[in-house]
């Protein structure tokens, strides 16, 4: 068993969270994407909280935990918290350690002897009293203690006193509740001050992306999509507002860094109706990460995952309803034989997730493939014209949709505009008029 | 894997050719993609379409046959896996015309925007991503700064950049690499290169487009088609 232990002396501050625990439970399940065993100790005014890691079992995965510490460092620097953190057998040894300013590394049980015993007693987790019998009886360094008979020691100080030294040096083991994972996800941040733009969310949201990235990163999931909410500042009669961003994305993500930047792309043309209070982020669904192989086809792979990247970027900013597929539908009347779909073009096959195109007829089954040519560009609704000058060929009529209301009989033209261009008209000889839908582009 | 020796040598003589006629401006030795237009090619450094660059086209018309023109490097593209995207035009790009004319819709992307500045802002993007083959723009007024951006996003994606532009234009700078200006004729369009960048502006050439009515294999052309779908339904 190798402990990990991290002192956090201002978790609740730095976290936003509303009390310590949810700031542990949110600390904790980022932890678990390194660790099968986690568990915390909430802190109170005068012990700082601590979560630890068991990195041992880790080793297979991470290589040695020497290695992976610094990692783990580097994510708390960037999410923002202060900590100290120390290595040893032992959780209670692990916890000791953070009390010093610098990394302690005790990673076997005779380094950790000889690493503890010049410590001052002053760390020792003991009742004060304890501490300053210890002290009284001319003891000052934790090695003296520990070479104390136990049994005195005992029925001097009782058994508890004994038990943490036994756990302290790995004589007796400490087993510790572990942390379980939840199975949705919900991290909120509740800001003591008014937040009034947007750009003061960033920061917060940053950190609650890495949180979650080490949450999906833990279950080994991914998502397609998450919710923001926006608590809003009490409003003049009252109540409380709400607002809810619902982030999309068109294949399994857990990378901070893409939620980040979709989340800054949507928050760009947000209007705060009130000034925010309070941030949840929440996920309930997940689905099994895409994994980009670098393989022989490793560059069409990279170019879909960016294509992927680009529609979630372009909707986040400008709305799903602005970023557009397209499919046929089996209707000779040209205005209705396609439809735009908020599909994802190009990356329907990668992902499997998008079926944006589904259910589009196949090209041969509808009457494009044995029809006349088409214009490029349609014209919606036609334009009422003037009878034009020159019809170029045809008519090739289209009589239609008598079942549902949309009766039509046209007679179709390519035909040139006086200032050139190609156009395509038809003749209704229902209403006798002519009309303009579509150009040779 | 060297069966044909000759056809090695000779293909790779033509690609050294395509290189070195690239001028010393050759656009940084950006790839040029085949106009499927001959006589157009000929005038192209490179041999075609720059990509990783902007292709302006100049026009106070709409519906001359630019696109057309367009055609046949758009299906290259879309054959090769990249998708096309349209921002904002001035019409609805038509699905069946598409299917019709080889360009597969799940590699057809329609960005609505409306706003000008979020139309340039959605260009940009999709330039600088490699999975996008051509961007169709048909923004009215670009600040040159905009410009630039386009342009550059297109060199990071390797990516084509079409900028419908009317001819008045053509008085203002611009940094794409080409800019051509269309006129209609009966049977195609008369192009103008205004600029070639690493080639020669100046030239000007009529290139035919596809009439858009069908000739069938015996000759005849499409007499009276009627498409009746009475009691298709029923």
């Amino acid at each position: 068993m190798l402990w990990l232990c991290i002192r956090l002396p201002a978790l609740r501050h730095e976290a936003l969270a509303a009390d310590e625990d949810a700031a542990l439970a949110r600390l904790s399940a980022w932890a678990y994407q390194w660790s099968s065993q986690v568990c915390h100790r909430r802190g109170d005014e005068s012990r700082a909280s601590l979560l630890w890691l068991e990195l041992a079992a880790s080793g297979a995965l991470f290589g040695e935990p020497t290695a992976l510490l610094p990692r783990i460092e580097r994510e708390l620097r960037e999410m923002g918290y202060s900590h100290t953190c120390a290595l040893a057998p032992s959780p209670a040894a692990a916890a000791l350690l953070t009390q010093g300013q610098t990394l302690r590394c005790l990673l076997t049980q005779a380094e950790l002897s000889s690493g503890l015993a010049p410590l001052p007693l002053g760390w020792l987790e003991l009742p004060s009293e304890t501490r300053d019998a210890l002290r009284s009886a001319g003891l000052s360094r934790i090695g003296e203690v520990l070479a104390m008979p136990r049994a005195a020691l005992a029925r001097r100080f009782g058994p508890e006193c004994c038990d943490y030294l036994a756990r302290l040096v790995g004589e007796l083991s400490d087993p510790q509740p572990s942390f379980r994972l939840p199975e949705i996800y919900r991290a909120r941040c509740v800001f003591d001050y008014d937040l009034h733009d947007t750009q003061g969310l960033l920061f917060p949201l940053q950190r609650l992306l890495q949180e979650f990235q080490g949450y999906l990163r833990a279950r080994d999931r991914a998502v397609l999509r998450f919710n923001l909410e926006l608590e809003h500042v009490r409003d003049a009669r009252g109540s409380h507002a709400q607002s809810c961003l619902t982030i999309g994305l068109s294949s399994p993500t857990r990378e901070a860094a893409r939620f980040l930047m979709l989340v800054r792309e949507r928050l760009h043309n947000l209007v705060l109706s009130a000034p925010i209070r309070a941030l949840t982020l929440c996920a309930d669904a997940f689905t099994t990460p895409a994994i980009v192989q670098a393989d022989l086809f490793g560059a069409a792979e990279q170019r879909s995952d960016e294509l992927a990247q680009l529609l979630d970027r372009l909707r986040a900013r400008l709305g799903v309803e602005a970023v557009q597929g397209l499919q046929l539908l089996a209707d000779h009347r040209p205005e209705r034989a396609f439809a735009s779909v908020p599909g994802v073009p190009g990356v329907t096959g990668v992902t499997g997730v998008t079926q944006a195109l589904s259910g589009t007829p196949s090209t041969s089954s509808t009457p494009f493939a044995t029809c006349a040519p088409r214009p490029l560009a349609l014209l919606c609704p036609p334009q009422r014209i003037e009878a034009p000058a020159a019809l170029l060929q045809g008519p090739e009529r289209i009589a239609s949709g008598w079942w549902d209301g949309g009766d039509v009989v046209r007679d179709y033209y390519p035909a040139r505009g006086g200032d050139g261009s190609r156009q395509w008209v038809f003749h209704d000889l229902r209403e006798d008029a002519w009309y303009l839908q579509g150009l040779w582009v | 894997m060297l069966s044909n020796p000759a056809r090695t040598t000779s293909e790779l003589r033509a690609r050294l050719q395509q290189m070195t006629q690239r001028g010393p401006l050759g656009s940084g030795g950006s790839p040029a993609l085949c106009s499927g237009h001959e006589a157009l090619d000929a005038l192209l450094p490179g041999g075609g379409w720059p990509l990783g660059a902007l292709t302006e086209l100049l026009s106070d018309q709409c519906g001359i046959g630019e696109l057309e023109l367009l055609l046949p490097a758009l299906q290259s593209l879309a054959r090769g896996g990249r998708c096309l995207v349209w921002i904002d035009p001035p019409y609805v790009p038509y699905a069946p015309a598409l299917v019709q004319r080889g360009l597969p819709l799940e590699r057809v992307l329609w960005i609505r925007t409306q706003r000008p500045q979020a139309a340039l802002w959605a260009a940009e993007q999709a330039l600088r991503c490699s999975g996008i083959g051509a961007v169709l723009n048909w923004s009215e007024h670009i600040v040159d700064r905009s410009l630039r951006r386009l342009q550059l996003a297109a060199e990071c994606g390797q990516t084509w950049g079409i900028l419908h532009r009317p001819a008045s234009a053509f008085h203002t700078s611009s940094p794409a690499a080409l800019r051509l200006q269309l006129q209609p004729l009966t049977e195609g369009l008369e192009v103008h290169i205004k600029k070639s960048r690493g080639g020669r502006a100046g030239g000007r050439l009529h290139v035919p487009l596809r009439r858009p009515v069908t000739l069938h294999a015996d000759g005849s052309s499409d007499a009276l088609a009627v498409h009746s779908a009475a009691g298709a339904a029923a």
